[in-house]
């Protein structure tokens, strides 16, 4: 190999900025200094860019200085310049691996303040559910098997990809696109399920519980797995609240949290289900939560089929929805409201409201100001993974850099819902 | 819903609210700047309120407000305060929810840090600073976090134009001249 | 309580207000937010209560009443949201729409449609006629500047009104009866009168539209920036409407003490030139050239004959604004210069209709006079010119591209530095033309006949390298050897207010934001 040139050893590449002359001879091998690692944006492990600069002593890391915002798409500034409806294909990039429930969101904050919730047809509300659950499916599906890849678990990775795939597949029949939907409306949802839809997803989650199985026995009583899992990353139940954690996470940690429970919207209160519960708040707890809040999705999936009713899928408040096209086109009326609601938007009276729904990560939730126009004067996005990422300094402390990983993976951080 | 919250604070504490209200089943207490720090202690310890968990905290900018159906002396004009930040609490015991506003104006625009309260509202109140250059005393860390630093302005004010261009900024982090690795010069 | 006051307290819907007296229920309820609707009344126009759209429950009246025409009454009892307020315009909604063609695809109005607004805010229902429409006449060529469509128009007469009041002629009017009734010109007459366009700005709906703007731009991409027409010395308050650097349209903006609610047609076409000959960059002996070296070269050229300023000449411009023309006043001071001219339009005395047409049809001629006055200059106009140009005058820097008197001839023989927006006029001929801003393109201000100084804001950027006017004059002082310290307009605001005594209370307005339309609602 040809000699390094000018003049800097591989040491002091690797090592820092030290100039090797000054060191003693045990120094040179082992400097004593703090070092500075920088982890992202651009990175595998780092989802949806973030940067981590690690102050690490060896392999230890002493403080980490978590920068977010590389993915900051300025969401609330273009939503004051959209109609309420047309802030939905933002939303659908704010979660970007549960967008039906974003979707939901801002159709409930909008509702709000309109006076609409509970006046849906049920049948709109049901569908909401159905295809929120299929997002959070999803969504624990790729949290899950992008973590367990990361660890080196490949094999998992592929099997509950396999199963996101055939969600999406069936998400891509209901809305158009597999990722980005902008399927619901305020009023409900903009086009109904399609024929044969019910058949197709049990028989999808029959499938996908079986790999489910398959991926359990891979993964959960793995050593390796268990050994940088279990352990890591451990938030205790009064951190959790502090800092303002929802979701897996809190729940992993024993807050006993679910907004479906706890604050029930939509049709949750006709449907049973459990809210699983950890107890030491580590890594593998989070993935135990999410692995049985799946299962336990699947099971809301399946009443939901069991009860939804027939009926209309959108309001037929004249405030929120569009004329059918043969009136559209044939009475001027018709024709009014269709153009004021492209044109103008939705309008809701003055007010403010701030109106939040279990997502993938926890509560997620849409403050909205109003100004009795058809856009919003302002509309701020309560992130779970912003506040989750915020505590990634403090789990950090004192654990390795390869524990940084599993961590990162675990919390779930969304860039697109971090960043807005 | 939870009126009772809004009552036992206006008892409790009767110099640092300045009004309360109920919107669409939100309530709301309007809290004095310079009380901010104590009502928001009383709030999280007192047995009955219990408000341990941080929901968001965000602010909102008046410039633009001219509600369409709402009474013209409603319109904001220089005379009102431009800002108001609002802080939302959520107790798990209790489980009811509450939001702090605080009114604050153009020229003057900071008032106490949550940050040492709740922790959440660490990275919260740097998010509003940096939207909207609200400075919190006594935060432990204020600056940018989703904008880099040299970016000038706040975006998120009614008066920061949308399509405003920001110029590029050389990293000033990175060497100039890359470190030559060992094989440097050998690709053409 | 009887007080010897000009203030009424009454209650709209529950909520008590004070207006002044001789306020109408309708103007009163929209200082609560409560937009009544309605179609035929405009606060600039008589008031005829023809729609019905207005109808408000008043207590201890037993039928409802016109909001517009009802004038406030102490203690008065308002209601508009019981259900016979509300029936009643729900229903008056559902006639005006009963025969209106399904146009809004292709209608101007569309997006500032009062109809539109209406109709959503207050109606909203479904269609319950199922009956052929009324057909009528869809493209009537009304006049020279406007086209009506018969089907379009609700009969709110608001532009029978305008021609009758704000023009004092009676052109329009409505013939015929029951849903047959429609608007159509007065026996004998075209709808030709210089303020024919202000109908389109009140017609509700998309009946009335301007041959100039129609089918060019949809009104909610449009961003309005308030101005001031420079078409003549009346300065009526204006809004550009504007989008992607460009102007589409002019509509007035009212000002109680100005224009109203009106301006004349020659004034909304002058949004035109701004894009018709621009100079987009400086000319150095008819080549483009940059600033610098265009500064340079005039600097060079002028050096020459300012060794003795008696050589040198100013020409002001009445087209231009005070911060142009004080700062090349100001310049021509400092030089010693011995000729100052001011140049402007000749006068059209067939314009002066008592109305807000005036026969000056100079922007500014009161500005240059006050700010030449205030500066001790002694300006002659440049049709003196005409008459031979003086033997020591050699070299000349014109304000402006309007130079009445200064032909090709005389133009040739004089080293002419020209600051210009177009390229016309003595731009061709100069040595050095350096670009400046439009009307419509910086802040600036203008004063109209009466004394007025009125604040232009700018909509866009100016073309290519063109910069504000007295901006170039700063450059040039420099290059010659002259200190003006200026940065800002607000600077140069200053110190001209500082010296015309007349403006020493007047105020630099910030610039505002402009409005887009699509957050504005419907302008009708």
């Amino acid at each position: 190999m040809a000699p390094i040139t000018d003049g800097q050893s591989l040491k002091q590449l690797v090592l820092g900025r030290k100039d090797v002359q000054d060191m003693s001879d045990t120094e040179a091998d082992l400097p004593p200094d703090l070092m500075t690692v920088n982890m992202g944006p651009s990175h595998p492990a780092m989802h949806g860019t973030v940067r981590i600069v690690l102050t690490v002593d060896g392999e230890k890391i002493v403080k980490g200085d978590v920068q977010p915002g590389y993915l900051h798409r300025c969401f609330e500034k273009e939503s004051e310049y959209a109609t309420y409806t047309q802030v939905f294909p933002y939303t659908d990039r704010l979660n970007y691996v549960s967008p039906m429930i974003n979707n939901c969101g801002w159709a409930m904050a909008v509702e709000k303040l309109m006076g609409l919730t509970g006046k849906l047809p049920r049948r709109a509300e049901y569908v909401r559910v159905i295809v929120s659950e299929m997002s959070r499916i999803t969504d624990h599906l790729t949290c899950v098997g992008a973590s367990a890849m990361e660890l080196g678990a490949f094999t998992p990775f592929l099997y509950l990809l396999k199963c996101r795939e055939w969600l999406y597949q069936l998400l891509e029949k209901v809305s158009g696109a597999r990722l980005t939907h902008s399927y619901v409306r305020v009023g409900g949802v903009s086009k109904d399920l399609p024929d044969g839809f019910a058949a197709e997803l049990l028989g999808c989650l029959d499938k996908i519980a079986s790999v489910m199985v398959e991926c359990e026995s891979l993964l959960n009583n793995n050593k390796i797995f268990r050994d940088r899992m279990a352990g890591i990353g451990k938030l205790t139940k009064e951190d959790a609240i502090k800092t303002g954690c929802v979701g897996p996470i809190a729940r992993a940690a024993g807050v006993d949290y679910d907004v479906r429970r706890d604050y029930p919207y939509s049709i949750y209160p006709e449907v049973e289900f459990d809210v699983p519960l950890g107890t030491t708040g580590d890594c593998y707890d989070r993935y135990l939560v999410r692995i049985e809040e799946l299962k336990q999705s699947m099971r809301i999936l399946r009443q939901c089929f069991a009860q939804i009713p027939d009926g209309p899928v959108m309001s037929d408040d004249h405030r929120v929805t569009l004329p059918a096209k043969g009136a559209t086109y044939n009475t001027i009326e018709s024709m009014i409201r269709h153009f004021k609601h492209i044109v103008d938007g939705v309008r809701v009276p003055a007010g403010e409201g701030y109106a939040f729904l279990e997502g993938g990560n926890g509560e997620l939730g849409f403050f909205v100001v109003a100004d009795g126009t058809g856009r919003p004067y302002k509309a701020y996005c309560r992130s779970p993974s912003f506040v989750h990422l915020s505590t990634a300094e403090m789990l950090f402390k004192d654990h390795f850099i390869a524990d940084v990983v599993p961590i990162f993976g675990m919390i779930n951080m969304i860039g697109g819902e971090c960043d807005k | 819903m939870s009126q009772k919250v809004l009552d036992a604070l206006t008892a409790a504490l009767p110099g640092a609210v300045v009004r309360t209200g109920s919107a669409h089943g939100d309530e709301i207490a309007w809290i004095k700047r310079e009380e901010l720090v104590p009502a928001a202690t009383w709030l999280r310890d007192d047995p009955k309120m219990l408000f341990d968990a941080p929901v968001f905290c965000t602010c909102i900018d008046w410039l633009d407000w001219k509600p369409v159906g709402r009474p013209v002396a409603e319109y904001w004009n220089e005379t009102k305060p431009r800002f108001t930040v609002a802080y939302q609490l959520r107790s798990t015991t209790h489980k009811h929810r509450l939001r702090l506003e605080i009114e604050l104006p153009e020229n003057d625009a900071r008032l106490p840090s949550l940050a040492d309260l709740w922790p959440a509202f660490n990275w919260q109140e740097r998010e509003t600073f940096d939207m909207y250059g609200i400075r919190f005393d006594g935060h432990p860390d204020l600056r940018r976090i989703y904008l880099y630093e040299e970016f000038v302005g706040y975006p998120l004010r009614k008066d920061y134009p949308k399509e405003k261009r920001q110029p590029l900024v050389r990293r000033d982090d990175l060497p100039i001249n890359p470190i030559k690795g060992p094989h440097a010069g050998e690709h053409k | 309580m009887t007080e010897a006051t000009d203030k009424v307290t009454l209650t709209i819907d529950g909520q008590s207000i004070t207006v002044p007296k001789g306020t109408n229920v309708l103007e009163a309820a929209k200082l609560l937010g409560n937009d009544i609707s309605a179609f035929c009344y405009h606060p600039g126009l008589p008031i005829v209560a023809q729609c019905r759209q207005c109808l408000v429950s008043i207590e201890k009246n037993p039928k409802l009443q016109p909001s517009c025409q009802q004038v406030v009454g102490e203690g008065m009892v308002v209601h508009t949201t019981d259900p016979q307020s509300t029936l009643a315009r729900k229903q008056q909604l559902e006639f005006t729409l009963v025969n209106h063609p399904i146009d809004c695809p292709i209608c101007d109005k569309a997006g500032e449609c009062t109809l539109q607004k209406l109709y959503f805010d207050h109606d909203n229902a479904d269609s319950r006629v199922d009956t052929a429409k009324v057909h009528k006449a869809k493209v009537v060529d009304l006049g020279p500047t406007i086209v009506l469509d018969q089907e379009r128009c609700i009969l709110c007469s608001r532009c029978i009104r305008t021609c009758d009041v704000v023009a004092g002629q009676h052109q329009l009017e409505f013939a015929n009866r029951g849903d047959h009734e429609i608007l159509t010109t007065a026996p004998g007459e075209q709808l030709d009168n210089p303020y024919s366009l202000n109908t389109v700005d009140v017609c509700p709906v998309g009946a009335l539209t301007a041959k100039d703007f129609r089918f060019t731009m949809r009104a909610w991409e449009l961003e309005a920036t308030p101005s001031v027409c420079n078409g003549c010395a009346t300065g009526c308050n204006i809004e550009i409407h504007h989008k992607n650097e460009r102007a589409w349209r002019l509509v007035p903006r009212l000002n109680a003490e100005v224009n109203q609610y009106w301006m004349c047609d020659e004034g909304r076409t002058t949004y035109h030139p701004l894009r018709e000959e621009r100079l987009a960059s400086a000319i150095v002996d008819g080549l483009p050239a940059s600033w610098d070296k265009a500064i340079q070269a005039a600097a060079k050229r002028l050096g020459v004959f300012l060794k003795d300023a008696s050589q040198v000449g100013v020409v002001l411009s009445a087209l231009c604004s005070n911060e142009d023309n004080y700062a090349l006043a100001k310049l021509a001071k400092a030089w010693g210069a011995g000729h100052v001219y001011v140049a402007g339009k000749p006068p059209v005395p067939a314009r002066a209709d008592g109305k807000l047409r005036v026969a000056d049809v100079n922007p500014n001629a009161t500005g240059v006079k006050a700010i030449c006055e205030a500066l001790g200059l002694n300006p002659i106009a440049t049709y003196e010119l005409d008459r031979g140009v003086p033997a020591n005058l050699r070299a000349l820097v014109v304000l402006g591209d309007v130079v009445p008197g200064l032909d090709a001839t005389k133009l040739k023989e004089l080293e002419v530095i020209s600051l210009a927006a177009h390229e016309r006029g003595p731009v061709p001929h100069a040595r050095v033309a350096l670009p400046i801003a439009a009307w419509a393109e910086t802040g600036a201000t203008t004063t109209n006949h009466k004394g007025l100084v009125q604040r232009m804001h700018a909509a866009f950027a100016p073309p290519g390298a063109a910069i504000a006017g007295w901006d170039a004059v700063v450059r040039l002082a420099a290059a010659t050897g002259q200190k003006l310290a200026w940065t800002h307009p607000r600077d140069v605001f200053k110190d001209m207010t500082q010296t015309v005594v007349a403006w020493k209370d007047l105020a630099w307005q910030r610039d505002v934001r402009p409005l887009a339309l699509r957050f504005a609602g419907s302008r009708g």
